[in-house]
């Protein structure tokens, strides 16, 4: 029963918090540029129109097309209610955990190039290209990075993971984990689809990746994808915050710690967004050659950090 | 005095000696000159961070020199004459590297795995930080690299800074309260004249070749 | 209370900043030939002490000499006299070709007693810390030198030379910092770090840090001192710098470097036993032979050619050291002196030549030299036989010795090795060097790229400099004809392109020679007289350097002469005295080594081998 509960209030909790994440990002973003930017919650007036608007769909489509948003849906939730967002222990715990973890995400990923592919449209191709390109390098950066934790805390399950950061005998400035921390934010931007890698906020054909395999989704579907998005985002941005930054998490389910823990938490998020969009304003978009550069940047820190936790002992 | 490196500072340490290493990482693949040098100057800073919890840590007041030359020196004067360098001679990338930037950070991340082995034997010796001398022969070996990989005149000395900032580390690392004074005030003033003189050579160069690039300093052979 | 070392130091400081803020080119040149005048007499005085009490020290242990110092303060301080002797002249003659502006010049006589106080402060400071401090002074105070003449050659050799000096440097401060980390993990408080504190407690110093020590110095201070895998700098260094300064750095700059590392040698072998940085040494040295025998072979550059000398010889000290018997350390060490003492000359009569010819290619400065300028040949022949090691010269025994004593205690293969070696370079130099100097002088010679398509022609050496439009119209006339028969005699007065250093002006039309010398064939009379003229030149050079009774010497044909001889006419001989002065130096204690000498030998050379027993 409490462990029903915990499920559906996390899967809440990322289900609202989501969008509005997206959403300070942009508006900080803009503010940032000088400019006065969409509202804060703008995304959820988007996805409330989205999920109102008919669907076209191309009659070249087929069933992985319509298949395609909810997989990526379920399988992006079922990843986030994996990661402890506001108590050490999360509500699903599937086998191998972190391996799961990464696993789901990529599930998602591929079902995403799948329905890309699938009206056979050049755009799609060439999105779904060049995002499964990233993702060959961005994948393994990313287990690596979550691996040097987990080998700290002799468990992949990440709830476990947390529990020993609580304990006693953690380094917490472990240089191990400043080099998965620096793998691990390229690679929040880079599956975040933030600006050296990609700009979400273009759709121009030399340079887009998230956007190009979306062309071809309206209504319903486009509401899901971007709803997943935000989802992953956020998942991503958790991972982040609560691995490296522990202090705050509740350890009990008292209403008390839970609450001090979901502000602790909120605020985390907001100081790890804030990062995202200094990055982004401050840095140009990289050409798409140069992207597989910065992403071994990142596949190598993680290596590094997974190395140097059998050095530093 | 003699601290075990489990404590607070001592981790400390660490983490910020790793930010050195991951900055020295993100010089490698870095092509922008300006960049690169304000990446030297947030490592010369994450140095001086270093230098500054030994001295209030360990209560040795005469790292504060360190510390202070640290920051006028290779936090604020270097970069700012280097800036000014690269700004004056116009060049502001790094076209060709001879490596390009995946394998340029393999090579690094071999050549830090080096380090550690190298600094393996020496791990009970360090006073402070856990494998902070690893780092620094890092540093070196890296830097190293840098140089051989760079064809600008201006990334070759940040490249040859880079390894100075190792060797710096290592001195903390190894023996507490850095070197002697005479000797710490000794180096800087080497590199500060080391720049200045790399500076001048830059600029006859500039003037004689109408170029930067270093690839084309090859009339001399055998 | 006495100031021997501090003065050593203020000496080359003050004549730095005197010609900082001088103005007159003269003021600079007798600043420096006094400075380093009075640091030769201020080393032959740390000699007397250094033999009475062993050990001299200053400014609370901050400065310490002993035997091994005093031999090094020697070599730096007779070494570097000669070259700011030797600079004087050259530079003149640089200034009137046009080869160097006024700045740069001053520039030299800024950092050249820079250079050599850095020197001097590296062999005389106690604390390896300030050692490595001043290393790296004499790096960053030479580069500039050897950048001086600005032609992009020098600027790149000045640019390897700078990069890789600096890396080296950095990797032994990284030994240095492990050296101190080897000594303060036994004492409580902060030790000093001065190298007779170290020796002291030498095996209470780490081991495993000592030798990780090693490594990083051998490699650090071997780069700056040219050992084989790290001495690419040396010859494109070498080559580019102006003469004074190769001298200065091929005869002592290399082996302070060599100091260096010595210093650190004898700390390892007092921590460590005997085996572990002898052996290194000795690979390190044999690698450095046998690299550069084959570089001499193939050599086309006449300074290159020599630097790869260097590169044998200092080798060849560190092979001896290694060997590490007290008859081969010795004989290391007197190899030391005989080089520093026999490069310099070398390098002066290249930059003689260089300036005359005005390319150091061998194949353009071609067979025949001795036709051309026979008393720098001269010079240049007899140095050349003694760094070859030919009996008769200094370095010979230096080599018998090292020889005989690593046969001696049965080091039979490394021995051989080095003997092969030495036969190897001297194949080498003796091939290279004969084709150059002897021989039949070439008429036709294959012009300069600089000054293609204009012919080469003889022209006596007191018209050098002199071609005036009107004559060289006359050439492209196709008078040539004229001037390629002349007699060997006329040949062997100077051979000078037209277009390199024209100083025009109507005196060549009242000089008798060369009025003569349109008709066809050459009076021998003439060719006698102008032959006297050129060695007034030599006598006036010499009255500017003091030896005012020479001035007297020269009898009246200088009347003759003077009308049309004028010192911006520079003659061929002006670096020559300088170049004698080292080579009588050397011939000297080729056939004698004072007793004082001997001693500070065996006693530096105590010092190094010191450790095994």
């Amino acid at each position: 029963m409490m462990t029903f509960v915990a499920t559906v209030a996390q899967a809440l909790l990322l289900l609202a918090l989501a969008p509005l994440l997206t959403g300070c990002i942009r508006n900080w973003k803009a503010k940032l540029q000088n400019r006065r930017g969409p509202r804060v919650w703008q995304p959820y007036l988007d996805l409330l129109k989205f999920l109102r608007k008919d669907m076209v769909i191309s009659e070249h489509a087929s069933w992985i097309f319509s298949a395609m948003p909810y997989v990526l849906f379920t399988s992006t939730l079922l990843a986030g209610l994996m990661v402890p967002l506001v108590t050490v222990a999360a509500p699903l715990s599937l086998f191998g955990g972190a391996l799961a973890f990464v696993g789901l995400l990529a599930l998602g990923r591929f079902f995403l190039a799948l329905g890309g592919l699938d009206t056979a449209s050049a755009f799609g191709g060439m999105g779904s290209s060049r995002e499964m390109t990233l993702a060959a390098i961005a994948e393994p950066a990313l287990m690596l990075a979550v691996f040097t934790v987990a080998i700290q805390a002799g468990s992949t399950n990440l709830s476990r993971v947390l529990q020993a950061a609580q304990g006693p005998g953690w380094t917490l400035l472990n240089p191990a984990y400043a080099l998965a921390f620096a793998a691990l934010f390229i690679v929040l931007l880079a599956e975040t689809g933030r600006i050296p890698i990609d700009n979400p906020a273009t759709h121009l054909e030399l340079t887009m990746i998230h956007e190009a395999m979306l062309l071809e989704y309206s209504g319903r579907y486009l509401a899901l994808i971007e709803w997943s998005a935000s989802i992953k985002q956020l998942v991503l941005m958790a991972l982040l915050a609560n691995i490296f930054f522990p202090a705050g998490i509740a350890t009990e389910m008292t209403p008390g710690r839970v609450g001090f823990s979901l502000i602790v938490f909120l605020g985390k998020l907001l100081v790890l967004a804030g990062a995202v969009v200094l990055v982004e304003t401050t840095n140009a978009k990289l050409r798409l050659f140069r992207v597989p550069d910065l992403l071994g940047v990142a596949f190598i820190l993680a290596a590094l950090a997974l190395l140097s936790t059998f050095l530093f002992q | 005095m003699n601290s075990s490196p489990s404590d607070f500072p001592s981790q400390l340490i660490t983490l910020l000696a790793a930010g050195m290493l991951v900055i020295q990482l993100l010089m490698a693949v870095q092509r922008m000159l300006l960049t690169s040098i304000r990446l030297f100057a947030l490592q010369s800073l994450l140095f001086a961070a270093i230098a500054t919890v030994i001295a209030y840590c360990h209560n040795a007041p005469e790292v504060y020199w360190v510390v202070g030359l640290t920051l006028a020196g290779k936090v604020c004067f270097l970069p700012w004459l280097l800036n000014r360098q690269v700004r004056r001679i116009g060049i502001v990338q790094e076209i060709a590297p001879l490596l390009n930037p995946s394998a340029s950070m393999l090579l690094c991340g071999a050549f830090t795995v080096v380090g550690y082995l190298v600094a393996r034997p020496f791990t009970s010796l360090e006073r402070l930080g856990n494998n902070t001398l690893a780092v620094a022969i890092a540093l070196l070996l890296t830097g190293f690299f840098l140089m051989l990989n760079r064809r600008k005149a201006i990334s070759q000395v940040l490249a040859l800074l880079t390894v100075e900032n190792g060797a710096m580390l290592a001195a903390v690392a190894l023996t507490t309260y850095g070197m002697p004074l005479v000797v710490e005030v000794s180096m800087f003033f080497d590199i500060l004249v080391a720049v200045m003189v790399l500076g001048i050579l830059v600029y006859r160069i500039r003037e004689s070749f109408a170029s930067m690039d270093l690839s084309e300093l090859k009339l001399l052979k055998g | 209370m006495n100031h021997d070392l501090t003065l050593l130091l203020i000496a080359p400081a003050l004549a730095a900043i005197v010609c900082l803020l001088s103005r007159s080119r003269r003021a600079m040149e007798l600043a420096n030939v006094l400075a380093f005048a009075l640091t030769v007499g201020l080393g032959l005085e740390l000699l007397r002490q250094v033999l009475l009490h062993r050990v001299v020290s200053e400014c609370g242990d901050f400065l310490r000499a002993d035997a091994l110092s005093a031999w090094m303060v020697l070599l730096v301080s007779v070494v570097s006299l000669g070259s700011s002797l030797y600079a004087v002249r050259y530079f003149r003659r640089d200034l009137a070709s046009g080869a160097v502006t006024p700045g740069r010049i001053k520039e030299f006589y800024v950092l050249n007693p820079l250079f050599g106080g850095a020197m001097f402060l590296v062999v005389l400071a106690n604390n390896l810390g300030v050692m490595w401090f001043a290393l790296e002074a004499t790096a960053l105070s030479s580069v500039l030198l050897v950048a001086l003449y600005n032609r992009k050659t020098s600027l790149e050799a000045a640019w390897k030379y700078i990069i890789l000096g600096s890396l080296g440097l950095a990797l032994a401060l990284f030994g240095t910092v492990f050296t101190y980390a080897a000594a303060i993990r036994h004492s409580a408080t902060l030790p000093n770090f001065n190298w007779s504190h170290l020796m002291s407690m030498a095996s209470q110093l780490d081991p495993r840090m000592i030798r990780l020590a090693f490594i990083f110095v051998l490699v650090g201070y071997g780069a700056k001192a040219g050992l084989a895998p790290m001495h690419t700098w040396l010859p494109d260094a070498h080559s580019e710098a102006p003469s004074p300064t190769s001298a200065m750095l091929s005869g002592v700059s290399l082996k302070v470097a060599l100091y260096a590392l010595l210093r650190f040698h004898i700390l390892t072998t007092a921590c460590l036993g005997s085996s572990f940085s002898r052996n290194l040494l000795l690979v390190f040295g044999l690698g450095s032979m046998c690299l550069a025998a084959p570089f001499i072979l193939v050599q086309t550059n006449l300074k290159r050619l020599l630097a790869y000398s260097s590169l044998e010889h200092i080798g060849l000290i560190c092979a001896g050291i290694g060997l590490n018997s007290p008859l081969t350390i010795f004989g290391a060490l007197l190899h030391m002196g005989y080089h520093a003492l026999i490069k310099p000359v070398l390098f002066f009569s290249a930059g003689n030549i260089h300036q005359s010819r005005h390319t150091l290619q061998m194949r353009l400065i071609g067979p025949g030299l001795i036709r051309v300028l026979p008393l720098t040949v001269l010079s240049m022949g007899l140095a050349g036989a003694a760094v070859m090691g030919l009996p008769p010269f200094g370095l010979f025994f230096s080599e018998i010795t090292v020889l005989t004593g690593g046969f001696a205690t049965g080091q039979t293969l490394v021995s051989a090795l080095l003997l092969a070696a030495i036969l190897a370079s001297f194949c080498g130099i003796l091939c290279q060097l004969t084709r150059v100097l002897l021989g039949t002088p070439r008429v036709e010679h294959v012009s300069e790229p600089k000054m293609r398509g204009e012919f080469i022609r003889p022209v006596p050496p007191h018209s050098r400099g002199k071609n005036s439009s009107s004559e060289q119209a006359q050439v492209r006339q196709g008078k040539t004809t004229e001037y390629t028969e002349y007699t060997e005699e006329s040949l062997g007065e100077g051979i000078e392109s037209p277009g390199g250093r024209v100083h025009a002006s109507g005196a060549h039309l009242a000089d008798p020679f060369r009025v003569l010398r349109v008709f066809r064939g050459f009076p021998l009379p003439f060719s006698r007289i102008s032959r006297i003229s050129w060695s007034l030149t030599r006598f006036r050079s010499l009255r500017f350097l003091g030896f005012g009774f020479v001035s007297n010497f020269p009898f009246r044909v200088s009347d003759l002469v003077k009308r049309w001889w004028s010192r911006r006419h520079a003659p061929v001989l002006d670096g020559l005295p300088a170049t004698g002065l080292m080579l009588a130096i050397f011939l000297v204690f080729s056939v004698w080594l004072p007793a004082p000498l001997l001693e500070l030998m065996r006693q530096a050379a105590g010092i190094i081998g010191g450790g095994l027993r």
